[in-house]
């Protein structure tokens, strides 16, 4: 197959299941608990207000019919307004989103790193690798949200060396152009601005990589462990080469393969993942939203955040598959 | 048993050869029969995790709701192990309460992911056709999505509650299982003792039964208990979200959430619950790791 048949067909499956994806939205809109005009109305309305309300909504229009006005309103942009904060949630959204991705990229930086430290050491007989084996699944068994607490105990609480909370602790930060708060203070030449943000970074990152980067490290060594079975890397070795570096030139390139699927259904961990730890470090990006509108049943709010962390997901995945794709041309999907 | 023997070692050899792929299909009570430790230790992991759950709330000193103290007692003073939460209820207790709530949570949406997953898996693989191509995108589709924060939005328009979790949890975590399990039975229907089954007449229940079901169990169990501590996670973060049992109910996450703001002056408030997860599914994954070198190689 040509590769930009493959890049199309691809992406067209990423819409039909962003289609199914609007469409249990819609469902469990209709299924959720509070009646949408009442809630805009609050307690008190009176029976016709909130009758004329339902009308306003379109509640009253066939199922099908309301339907279709969801899935355009979807297209054009509009998630309904929010319960919480009578502002249209997309406009919410966009003012978190920016956050959220920075947090997100560098977490999943940090995880594929992580992860590829951990997966290269513990399959080439290292001393520690077992030592390593029991801190991976440790690692693996901790609730996010314990991570965060220790570390904010231990880097805040005791150390004093990292914040606690936000993005930034310094005034006046810059807003544009890209909101990556990193991206921008560098292009505004701001340094101390770039570290204090960094430090921020750190500790929300770290805690939402540690999971994703074990399951990378684990795919990566089965598959490490696999290819240094095979002639050539006997042939390798038998050159003279150091293990370190039949391992790391020769073994490595033809293994990434698995980790990085892996890496693409972390993503779906991750993201979830994002509405706990956000809500713990006072990150202000969608998932701190989303946890903010729980409590109060704010449905509007919190299918708009799954609807973005969905899209967010399903064009991970086929960034993946094309990215393998180009690289191995072998890849069938 | 001297005439069984030399077919054992056979099979043992073929299985644990490191090239053997397709080993032969030993039977899950055979492999458990025959003295390896790895499934003991697992066997008496799970018992010892499942006992903790059961008569966990009969160990508990003080009642999980009622207050028995001064409020934010250090752990290990005036009768408290594990300390005393913002109204002086025992931590202990709670946390024992939790790991109940928490265990069976677990154990119940794996089950019905498994009996779904496996059911849907079963047919899709044994028939084959436009059945299995059907049932296969409709999973594929599933699998595709982000599954824990689907479960977010689930409960939250039906309303937090425990039930609701478990519903929700449970309808994006079976599709998994289908996966699994449909692999596991195409690859077996490959085999000779399958074509030998249909060529003697056998019907195709009875193939599914007696030949396909037994086959693919000891992947489904490896997959499962290797699940167990990620669903134990899953769960405490829905739950940490505020998506559970409502206020005074213990569970785990809802514990450490509702106390993150004491973690300065009280550390043990929130971290309790939280390292009581921590240990849950660190048992669960280390069961779950002895139970596949038991029965699989590699």
């Amino acid at each position: 197959m040509n590769p930009l048949t493959f890049i199309a067909r691809r992406l067209g499956a990423a819409v039909v299941i962003l289609v199914i994806l609007v469409a249990a939205m819609f469902t469990l809109s209709h299924l959720s608990h509070t009646d949408p005009a009442h809630a805009y109305l609050g307690a008190g309305a009176s029976k016709s207000a909130v009758a004329a309300e339902r009308a306003k909504l379109g509640l009253n229009l066939p199922i099908t019919t309301q339907f279709f006005h969801y899935v355009g309103n979807f297209l054009h942009g509009n998630l309904g307004v929010s319960y919480r904060t009578r502002n249209p949630v997309t406009q919410d959204l966009a003012e978190y989103l920016p956050a959220t991705m920075e947090l997100a990229f560098y977490a999943l930086l940090l995880a594929l790193l992580l992860g590829l430290m951990l997966g290269v050491a513990s399959a080439g007989h290292w001393r520690g690798a077992r030592i390593l084996k029991f801190v991976m699944v440790s690692g693996a068994s901790a609730p996010l949200f314990l991570l965060a607490l220790l570390g904010i105990l231990i880097f805040y609480g005791h150390l004093g060396w990292l914040p606690a909370s936000g993005r930034t602790s310094m005034p006046n930060p810059p807003t544009g152009p890209t909101g990556f708060l990193t991206l921008d203070a560098l292009l505004a030449g701001r340094f101390n601005m770039l570290i204090n943000a960094l430090e921020h970074l750190l500790m929300p990152a770290t805690v939402l990589a540690i999971g994703p980067a074990v399951s990378i490290g684990r795919v990566l060594r089965g598959s490490l462990v696999t290819v240094l079975r095979e002639d050539y890397i006997r042939t390798a070795r038998s050159k003279g080469l150091r293990e370190r570096a039949v391992l790391l030139r020769h073994a490595l390139r033809n293994s990434v393969g698995p980790a990085l699927s892996m890496t693409g259904l972390q993503a779906g961990l991750l993201l979830a993942g994002d509405v706990v730890v956000e809500q713990v470090f006072a990150w202000p990006g969608i998932g701190y939203y989303a946890a903010q509108s729980i409590p109060v049943g704010d449905f509007p709010a919190i299918s708009g955040v799954t609807l973005v962390l969905g899209l967010g997901y399903v064009l991970i995945n086929a960034l993946v598959d094309i990215l393998q794709r180009l690289a191995d041309p072998r890849v069938r999907i | 048993m001297a005439m069984a023997e030399p077919f054992v070692t056979r099979q043992q050899s073929q299985f644990r050869g490191p090239s053997a792929k397709h080993h032969l299909p030993v039977s899950l009570q055979t492999r458990l029969r025959e003295g390896n430790r790895p499934a003991w230790y697992a066997g008496s992991l799970l018992a010892v995790l499942t006992g903790l759950a059961v008569f966990g709330p009969a160990l508990a000193p003080h009642s999980p709701l009622v207050p028995a103290g001064a409020a934010f007692t250090p752990p290990g003073h005036a009768g408290f192990l594990l300390g005393s939460d913002s109204i002086g209820r025992d931590e202990l207790s709670r946390v024992l309460y939790g790991i109940q709530t928490s265990w069976f949570s677990a154990l119940a949406v794996i089950a019905s992911g498994v009996l779904l997953g496996g059911l849907i898996g079963l047919v899709a693989g044994a028939t084959g056709g436009w059945v299995d191509e059907v049932l296969m995108r409709f999973t594929d589709a599933f699998l595709a999505l982000p599954g824990p924060v689907l479960a977010i939005a689930v409960v939250a328009a039906l309303g937090p509650s425990l039930f609701h979790t478990l519903i929700a949890v449970g309808i994006v975590w079976w599709p998994f299982y289908a996966r699994i399990v449909r692999g596991e039975v195409r690859s077996l229907a490959a085999r000779p003792h399958l074509e030998a089954a249909r060529l003697s007449g056998a019907s195709r229940w009875s193939i599914m039964t007696r030949h396909l079901l037994p086959g693919a169990l000891p992947a489904i169990v490896v997959t499962a208990s290797l699940d167990v501590g990620n669903l134990i996670l899953a769960l405490a973060g829905l739950s940490f979200l505020g998506l559970g049992a409502p206020a005074p109910a213990p569970e785990l996450g809802a514990m450490a959430a509702r106390n993150l703001s004491y973690l300065l002056q009280s550390w043990w408030v929130p971290i309790m619950p939280a390292l009581a997860i921590f240990l849950l599914a660190f048992a669960s994954n280390i069961a779950g790791d002895f139970l596949r070198d038991s029965l699989r190689n590699t």
